[in-house]
This record gives structure tokens, C-alpha cells and sequence, in this order.
């Protein structure tokens, strides 16, 4: 006999996720799920968004990586709260891994949550954890023809940083062809171009961030 | 991506589904995968494979079909076939709306 289903594979995830989703809109924490591949700059990034904001907002921070506590040492030296979270392998976070480091978190004194998902440009875009919005991180040395290449997770975020903007000039990185594309993309995506040695684009995006934690 | 993962939650639902219509044993289990779910089918299928032994799923085989990306604008309205993923709408200075090419899903499930 054929059984007709129709069921989401993902569901389990997905039941989570909204648990998690309405868990932190009744704590009035705004939460940001921040992708992208490994050596892109998402943790350097990190540690400039929370410098330029630790005096204006409340913000915790989820560290998910394969292995090692590093990141999290390194977002505990600006002294926000971080909890790390090892997938011994996993490519991904899921909701059940964010639905657990929230038991040690205080929710309730926080305006923003971010988490920095493992590095990686596929399997972090199909997974939801509840997040109000997904970023993801491009540095210029990883090359323009990613976001044609990875579409999804450049689909699914609300906002794109184009990183290392100061490696442009060294790179055949065609900034005009990337803008073009993210936007074919995802025609409401923001971008920012953002050097985190120089500091271009910091400011703006950090005032972006805030701006969406008012909402 | 993580097609274990994956091929771990088609087997449960498989499985729980088989269980549920009282079927000791499941012939075929159909999936549709979205163009964009980003799903490689070998090592899906391969997980698949692995996994399905010593279960009711174990003579089981996977039928994929996938299914292609379509928009709407929400503009003018029109349905559109999507090209090289360009969200921008080509006939007019609307913005196309996904309607199909995500899908992650298991379709039906063959047993006895």
C-alpha cells in the first residue's frame, strides 16, 4: 500500500525552532544568526560588532564550532557573556543545540542574542533555530562567484558583509558582478562592505544592528 | 550537506509511518527535493543505504524527484520558471517570490 505523507523532513528541527522563535519574542530578545565559511572573519567581526556595542545594548553570544573552546575565549575577553557549543563534527547548529545553551542563558536581561553558527556555506542555511534573522559573512578572498554557488544562504539572510574589503586591490574579486548577484538573489538583502583591520563600514553596519534590535 | 542527518529523519518517518498502518515492511520511500535544497542525492542515498539495515526499511529504496524553482512576482503576478536565480522579475520592476524549490519532503511511503 502507498501512504501519502507529504511530510517535512526537517520537521523535527522545525518544531524546535519554533518553540525557540516564540520563547524569544515573549523575552523581547532579538536573536541573529550569523553564517558563513570558515576563515571569512565572523569571529574578528564579532568582536568589532560588540566593542562599538556593548555600552548601547545587552547582547549575549552562542559560539557553535566542530571543536575547541577558541572563539568563545576570544568573545569572553570583550566581556559579554558566551556560551560554547561543540558539534564534535556536526556542520551545522540545530534548534535542540540553541534550545539547550538557552538553559544557561538569562534571557530576560538581554536585547540580543547572536550566534555564531559553525563555518560553513550550505548546511547552516537549511537549518532554522528560531532566529529572527540570518547574516552571512563573505570575505573577498574567498572569491565573487560564491553566492551563485551557494545561493541558499545568501536567499535566506537579511543581510550580506562583504569582509576584508581592504584585500580588494590584491584579489581579482569583482565587487560589482558580487553586488549583482547577492541582489539578483535576494532583491531586499542589505550589504556592507566591512574591513575589520581598516574599519570601513563598521559603524554602519553596527548602526544597522541596532536599529533592528529597537524593532 | 548533511545527508546523514537527513537520511536519519526520512528512515524515523518511514519507519513511524509504516508502523502507523500496521506494514512490517517498506518497499519504497518517495522524496521530492527542491533545485535549491542544496541535497546531494548520491550521499543521500548511500546514508540511505547504511542506515536502513536491520529495520523495516531494509530492502527500501529511495525515489527522488526533484523539483524545479519557481516564482511569482508580486507585481504583475506572473509565474516564472527561475533562471541563474535572478529574483528579479523579467517583465516587469516587481520582485519574485519563491513558490517551489525548497522542498525537503517525504512524499509517500510504499509498504506492506
Amino acid at each position: 500500500m502507498e501512504i501519502k505523507l507529504m511530510k517535512n523532513i526537517l520537521s523535527a528541527n522545525d518544531e524546535i525552532a519554533a518553540q525557540n522563535r516564540k520563547h524569544f519574542a515573549e523575552r523581547r530578545v532579538i536573536v541573529m544568526n550569523l553564517m558563513g565559511s570558515p576563515g571569512s572573519g565572523k569571529t574578528t567581526l564579532l568582536e568589532q560588532t560588540l566593542t562599538r556595542l556593548t555600552d548601547k545594548i545587552r547582547i549575549a553570544v552562542i559560539e557553535g564550532d566542530l571543536f575547541t573552546a577558541k572563539d568563545a575565549e576570544r568573545i569572553e575577553r570583550t566581556g559579554v557573556d558566551v556560551i560554547q557549543i561543540n558539534t564534535a563534527g556536526g556542520c551545522h547548529l540545530d534548534a535542540a543545540m540553541i534550545q539547550k545553551a538557552c538553559e544557561s542563558l538569562d534571557l530576560d536581561a538581554l536585547d540580543l542574542l547572536i550566534v555564531e553558527n559553525v563555518g560553513n556555506l550550505v548546511c547552516p542555511a537549511e537549518f532554522d533555530i528560531g532566529e529572527n534573522f540570518k547574516a552571512v559573512v563573505l570575505s573577498i578572498t574567498e572569491g565573487d562567484d560564491k553566492p551563485l554557488k551557494y545561493p541558499l544562504i545568501f536567499k535566506e539572510s537579511a543581510v550580506t558583509l562583504l569582509n576584508k574589503i581592504d584585500l580588494l586591490p590584491f584579489t581579482n574579486f569583482n565587487l560589482q558582478s558580487a553586488r549583482r548577484d547577492v541582489s539578483t538573489l535576494n532583491p531586499t538583502i542589505k550589504i556592507f562592505e566591512t574591513s575589520c583591520t581598516r574599519g570601513d563600514g563598521l559603524n554602519d553596519w553596527t548602526q544597522w544592528l541596532l536599529e533592528r534590535t529597537a524593532i | 550537506m548533511h545527508e546523514a542527518t537527513l537520511a536519519e529523519n526520512i528512515l524515523d518517518i518511514a519507519i513511524d509511518a509504516a508502523r502507523q498502518n500496521h506494514a512490517a515492511k517498506i518497499f519504497k520511500v518517495g522524496l521530492k527535493l527542491g533545485e535549491l535544497s542544496g541535497v546531494e542525492v548520491e550521499a543521500l542515498t548511500l546514508s540511505f543505504d547504511v542506515l536502513k539495515k536491520n529495520t523495516p526499511a531494509d530492502a527500501a529504496q529511495l525515489v527522488i524527484n526533484r523539483v524545479p524553482c519557481r516564482a511569482t512576482c508580486n507585481k504583475c503576478g506572473k509565474n516564472f520558471r527561475l533562471e541563474r536565480y535572478n529574483f528579479f522579475c523579467p517583465d516587469c520592476d516587481g520582485i519574485l517570490i519563491l513558490q517551489s524549490g525548497r522542498e525537503l519532503l517525504v512524499d509517500y511511503v510504499d509498504c506492506e
